[in-house]
């Protein structure tokens, strides 16, 4: 009987205690505490804001453009025309070669996996790679002349290269987040390209891989909004270039609107239609600088400077769990399809005013275009 | 029945031994961004965090209490996020190390898979993840305790 009477004793006791000790709890006054080793806690930057659309870990697309006309002039080398150099004329070039592109677009595969991914450092990697296949009917007089390289050799036609070959681009990007502080950034990338008419069978020269890299400081003011300003060496308009970039991230407070915006690059307007679907229109400026192999002679690269830009409006939907769809349409406006040959490989700065003639001035009508793809991202 | 008390009594040890590493995560923590404490407790075998201070408790715009406005599920929007149980069903695994758990981001309104590594006893780095641990970003989180007045 006594044993019993501990028993209950005790079993009140407990309790009593456990309603004491959530009422501890409840009436704890949190804000009176401290780090325990009193080493003072370092702030980062976040490198989002609120309400942007997903990260895109891993991305499987197809890019397609709709039926569009080309001109193509005649394939200069300087060597043939020593007294005269390229002697292209850009506002009227002779052309020599028209049909019609009944299909360009192809695979695309992007990958961009943290590496490093910690509040203090974010390094972020990827190997990405772009096909462009070309279905290509020529004019029946096309090519009026024959290309003809300097050692005297025909070589075939452009239209001819671009429909049996097509283009490839295999780029690796390597991204990189240093937070200064809880609102102060800098963001670094670099990306290597490896860009032509090749396959994997018959790879081209590694000393054709073409280097771009931008930097930009950023200060994120809240969750809802930073801003950042840099610079950028790029290919995106088709030939070298270096250009100012702008970061201007927003989002509203009720998270319906934004914009996504790292100029020239790309710049969007969001409307986030729910957590799980959302808006984006703007525009994206691709390019790159394709060597073709069939004109690259004597230790030069012949090299289309193709750049485009592309006004599109894009849904992005959750299919299930991280895996998202993308839908894109837009129009695929050319900016640039000329070439250059490089002397030795080495590529030249002739920017947005340079004078340096081209070895080739091209046009392409411009279509309308549709993407999809399927994203493993992180939302 | 020596023997069998032997091995009873470093069973009882080691059980011992590993409850209480599994309890280092226990106490108060403060992620980088500084804009929450969250209180880690144990319940039955697992471990649990919530959210029991904001750097800025009341919504700005409302000056009431801040809710779980981004919750993708309707009936939580109106839930204090004070009190919100925002790490769940971590289980000690051994090494300083806990798995199995999930970490709620008030901020976008998503659940992310979680580990959590005891550094040192007052220092963890948590990372959360989707789908498998290389597609997440670890954060660190220091531990406080209640300083006097």
């Amino acid at each position: 009987m006594k044993s019993i009477n501990i028993l209950i004793l005790l079993l009140l006791l407990g309790s009593f205690q456990y309603t004491f000790s959530q009422e501890e709890e409840e009436e704890e006054d949190y804000s009176s505490y401290g780090a325990v080793d009193d080493t003072p806690i370092k702030r980062y930057a976040k490198p989002t804001i609120s309400g942007m659309s997903p990260q895109k870990f891993i991305s499987l697309g197809f890019d397609a453009q709709m039926p569009y006309k080309y001109q193509f002039s005649d394939v200069r080398f300087p060597q043939t025309n020593p007294e005269s150099g390229f002697d292209v004329e850009e506002e009227n070039p002779n052309i020599n070669e028209t049909g019609r592109a009944d299909f360009t677009g192809g695979l695309r595969i992007g990958t961009n996996i943290p590496i490093i991914s910690k509040s203090s450092f974010v390094w972020q990697s990827g190997i990405n790679f772009m096909d462009t296949r070309y279905n290509i009917s020529e004019s029946l007089n096309s090519p009026r002349t024959p290309v003809v390289l300097p050692d005297g050799t025909q070589a075939r036609s452009l239209g001819r290269i671009l429909n049996e070959d097509g283009l490839r681009n295999l780029n690796w990007t390597n991204t990189f987040f240093f937070p200064l502080s809880e609102k102060n950034f800098v963001v670094f990338q670099s990306q290597m390209d490896l860009s032509g008419n090749y396959d994997f069978g018959d790879f081209q020269p590694l000393n054709t891989v073409r280097y771009s890299a931008a930097a930009v400081y950023g200060k994120r003011v809240n969750d809802y909004y930073r801003w950042g300003i840099g610079v950028a060496r790029t290919y995106r308009v088709g030939n070298l270039n270096y250009v100012p970039v702008i970061m201007y991230d927003w989002t509203s407070k009720n998270r319906k609107w934004g914009t996504e915006i790292l100029f020239p690059a790309r710049a969007y307007v969001r409307y986030n239609v729910n957590k799980n679907s959302l808006f984006l229109t703007g525009f994206d400026l691709e390019g790159q600088s394709y060597r073709i192999s069939d004109y690259s002679f004597d230790g030069n690269s012949f090299e289309i400077r193709r750049g485009e830009v592309r006004p599109k409006i894009e849904f992005q939907t959750r299919l299930h769990g991280y895996f998202w769809l993308s839908l894109q349409a837009g129009y695929r406006w050319d900016w640039s399809y000329d070439a250059d040959q490089l002397d030795g490989n080495t590529d030249f700065f002739r920017g947005f005013f340079g004078d340096q003639q081209f070895a080739m001035v091209n046009s392409l009508d411009n279509p309308l275009f549709f993407n999809v793809s399927i994203n493993f991202v992180s939302p | 029945m020596r023997n069998t008390i032997y091995v009873i009594a470093f069973c009882l040890f080691t059980y011992i031994g590993f409850a209480q590493d599994a309890d280092a995560i226990v106490g108060v923590w403060e992620p980088s961004n500084g804009k929450v404490y969250v209180k880690i407790d144990k319940i039955d075998d697992k471990y649990y965090g919530k959210i029991v201070w904001l750097r800025e408790p009341n919504d700005p715009e409302t000056g009431k209490p801040k809710t779980d406005v981004n919750n993708p599920d309707e009936s939580m929007k109106d839930v204090p996020l004070k009190g919100y149980r925002m790490l769940k069903d971590f289980v000690y695994k051994g090494d300083g190390e806990w798995e199995d758990g999930t970490i709620y981001d008030p901020q976008n309104g998503t659940t992310y898979d979680c580990v959590i590594n005891l550094k040192d006893e007052n220092t963890m780095d948590i990372r959360g993840y989707v789908g498998v641990k290389t597609f997440g970003r670890t954060d660190t989180w220091k531990r406080l305790e209640k300083k006097k007045k």
